[in-house]
């Protein structure tokens, strides 16, 4: 019995403890693998086989992802909405989620009705919001049209402009919680490095970009990593705010990959080629995150390594 | 007025090919149930739930007492993706609404109950609906009937008689054209109001137009080729963008959205003048409109002097992997029996499917002078459903949107959809 054990550690002690370990996070273990684990095999399984929901799946090779690299121009479509949403939405939504967490973290009368505030869209229903904004992008009555000029623009139906209401949305459902995480990034900051460095007379910019900015950047890891995860898995937006013209944007212009395998499996009942753009989903954000991993020893600087 | 309803009965009972109309011919009767049991229901009209609740009472009471149903509206919108959810999860409501585009996706995978039989045992002859009802409800191999209908629909368009009156226009009649149409809305429109908005979705707008010209919209009845690039289609829908184009009509942006309730709602609204509709929407024009209003046949095509409008009939159906099929069947049977569908003739909205009762909603509408001999003559030329599921989209949003938002050429967008439309048709 303990040959088996040998691997949890050296000293019956350590193993007792590490056995202790596995036990409490056994419950929550096997909730992920039973539901969230299982079915995202299963569904990568599917993708290998033809079934639209009532009749028996039907074995089909590689034909699946046969047709969705070579033969339908809607994937690269979905890919391209997909990389050109996430390349407008992290920038902009770590920028300014950075940017009120630095202002939030002074001394301001009413500073936690503010940090509120923020935090509330995140905790709005992602569909509430999506009608709400709808609304507010209708070109004759929409409240866009406050702004002036930007009200006679068709933001829902034109193809070059409807991915902006999306990346939008996005973004204002998104800051409050990016905020919460720089907020306690930058409450983590030592004082003394910016007191020491106010002694040797650096003003404001100086101790931004030089003591803040890098002990943020574990935080600001976190933060790329979770929006970039966040971004490929749009869809509440897409659904709502294209529904009611036409789903999916005109000739796919509001299609991402999600969106793409939605319709594929809920709307035209191809359930084996959804799980197989979902596995390509899969390996494309899986691709990312391990780049984004290898790269953090170049930027990232955690202070428990300082030499 | 009482005329006019006796020339209505008439022409209705020439679609359902009986001499009189009287309660005696053709009845279809339900018979009690076996066994009680439960069942789900989906339906997608709200009208109807009420309508259908207050049947399915009856049916609980007389027919099969101890039966209980759960009956769900699903809104329009979310219907079918709930339904392809539901049918995936081995979840499917036991009795729901089907329509006629789409029976052919849910028949050919065997998910429908095959209702003859059941029809067959209770003596009812399926050839007593009208061939327009019941046969796109077939089995083609089998001629075997899966659905029971609900109602028959047809469009005409909803005009504002106070607008009418305020710009000093005579009110339509049956035998206006298009030039008539075009000129009442370019009188209509004013700074606040359009005068019409009739070109949203395949029902209730353009395909219409393009029947009229003598073309089958959309796609050919046997399936094989797109026919929006055809002239007719190209008139039609030039006729639409040219009204468009001139400020008579107001873009899908204006409306808020490319569903033909969107159109409808601006009417309601009081921000259009003319709609399309079908006579679906008779029960929220009579409640909702709080303005002087009345409907009049679709205009004819000045060189074919013909005005056709869509016909279609929404179904009963029931799922084959029900626990509960002669339950389901009998429910079914109730709700197009003549107790079932008087619910539906007295409440004076959609008319019923049901020969027998067509009188009975007839006389439903004898206190409103609301012109139903519109819907009813619409009958006379009508035009079948022929697309399919696989083009809902493109052809029912996408076209419209490209060609009355988007501000793109009748022939480019024609063309753009047919390349798409023809991709999907079986070769």
């Amino acid at each position: 019995m303990t040959l088996f054990l040998r691997p949890l550690g050296a000293t019956p002690r350590a193993r007792r403890r590490a056995l202790w370990g596995l036990a409490l996070v056994l419950p929550n273990t096997l909730g992920l693998l039973i539901f969230f684990g299982i079915p995202v095999l299963m569904t990568f399984g599917l993708s290998l086989f033809e079934w639209n929901g009532i009749r028996p799946p039907v074995w089909n090779g590689l034909q699946n992802f046969e047709r969705m690299f070579f033969e339908d121009p809607l994937f690269w479509r979905a890919l391209g909405n997909t990389l050109r949403l996430a390349l407008f939405v992290v920038p902009a939504n770590m920028a300014l989620a950075l940017g009120v967490a630095v202002l939030l973290n002074q001394r301001l009368r009413g500073r936690n009705l503010f940090r509120t505030v923020y935090f509330l869209p995140v905790i709005t229903s992602t569909v509430a919001a999506s009608v709400v904004w709808t609304w507010i992008f209708q070109p004759s009555y929409g409240l866009i049209g406050i702004v002036p000029g930007l009200g006679e623009m068709q933001w829902l139906t034109r193809p070059d402009l409807v991915l902006i209401p999306i990346a939008v949305v996005t973004i204002w459902q998104r800051i409050g919680f990016d905020m919460i995480l720089f907020l306690a990034g930058l409450q983590n900051v030592p004082r003394i490095l910016h007191e020491a460095a106010l002694i040797d007379g650096a003003n404001n910019r100086q101790r931004f970009l030089r003591i803040t900015l890098p002990m943020l950047s574990p935080t600001t890891f976190l933060v790329l990593i979770l929006n970039v995860i966040a971004v490929f898995q749009v869809f509440d937006q897409i659904y709502i705010m294209t529904s009611r013209t036409t789903p999916g944007g005109v000739g796919g212009s509001a299609t991402t990959l999600t969106f793409m395998l939605y319709q594929a499996g809920f709307v035209r009942s191809e359930f084996g080629y959804a799980s197989a753009i979902s596995l390509a989903l899969f390996l494309i954000v899986l691709a990312i995150t391990v780049v984004q991993i290898r790269l953090q020893r170049r930027w990232v600087y955690y202070e428990s390594e300082a030499g | 007025m009482r005329k006019h309803m006796i020339l209505a009965a008439a022409a209705v009972s020439a679609l359902f090919g009986v001499v009189a109309v009287s309660a005696q011919d053709a009845a279809i009767e339900p018979v009690a149930c076996a066994e009680p049991g439960q069942l789900t229901m989906w339906v997608w009209d709200e009208n109807w739930a009420t309508v259908i609740g207050e049947a399915i009472n009856e049916w609980t009471t007389e027919y099969c007492p101890g039966a209980e149903v759960d009956l769900q509206v699903q809104p329009w919108n979310q219907y079918w993706d709930l339904l392809r959810t539901n049918i995936a999860g081995g979840d499917m409501p036991d009795v729901f609404n089907m329509s006629q585009d789409r029976f052919f996706f849910y028949n050919s995978n065997g998910a429908l109950l095959d209702l003859q039989p059941y029809l067959d045992e209770a003596g009812i002859d399926t050839t007593v609906w009208g061939s327009g009802s019941v046969d796109p409800y077939r089995s083609p191999e089998t001629n075997d009937l899966y659905a029971v209908p609900v109602n028959w629909d047809t469009i005409a368009i909803f005009y504002n008689k106070d607008m009418f009156d305020a710009a000093g226009l005579d009110y339509p009649t049956s035998d206006w054209t298009w030039d008539d149409f075009a000129a009442a809305a370019a009188a209509l429109t004013t700074d606040d109001v359009y005068g019409a908005a009739v070109y949203s979705e395949y029902q209730a707008g353009y395909p219409n137009w393009i029947a009229a010209t003598g073309t089958e919209p959309v796609v050919d009845a046997a399936r094989t080729t797109c026919t929006l690039t055809e002239p007719g289609s190209i008139e039609a829908l030039n006729f639409l963008k040219g009204l468009l184009d001139q400020g008579y009509m107001p873009t899908i942006s204006d409306l808020g959205g490319a569903s033909a309730d969107d159109s409808f709602n601006a009417w309601l609204a009081g921000r259009v003048a003319m709609v399309s509709g079908g006579s679906w929407k008779l029960p929220a024009a009579l409640e909702q409109a709080d303005f002087g209003w009345d409907v009049v046949q679709l205009p004819r095509n000045p060189e074919t002097n013909r005005t056709r409008s869509i016909v279609h009939s929404v179904g009963y159906v029931a799922s084959a992997s029900t626990d509960a099929p002669d339950l389901a069947a009998n429910l079914i049977i109730f709700l197009g029996s003549d107790a079932g569908q008087r619910y539906f003739a007295e409440a004076g909205g959609v008319a019923p499917a049901n020969p027998s009762q067509q009188q009975t909603w007839i006389d439903s509408f004898g206190d409103s002078d609301v012109n139903i001999q519109a819907f009813v003559d619409a009958l006379q030329d009508s035009q079948g459903v022929t697309p399919f599921d696989e083009i809902w989209n493109t052809m029912n949003t996408e076209l419209v949107v490209n060609i009355f938002d988007l501000g793109q050429s009748v022939e480019e967008a024609t063309a753009a959809a047919c390349d798409f439309i023809n991709s999907q048709l079986p070769s």
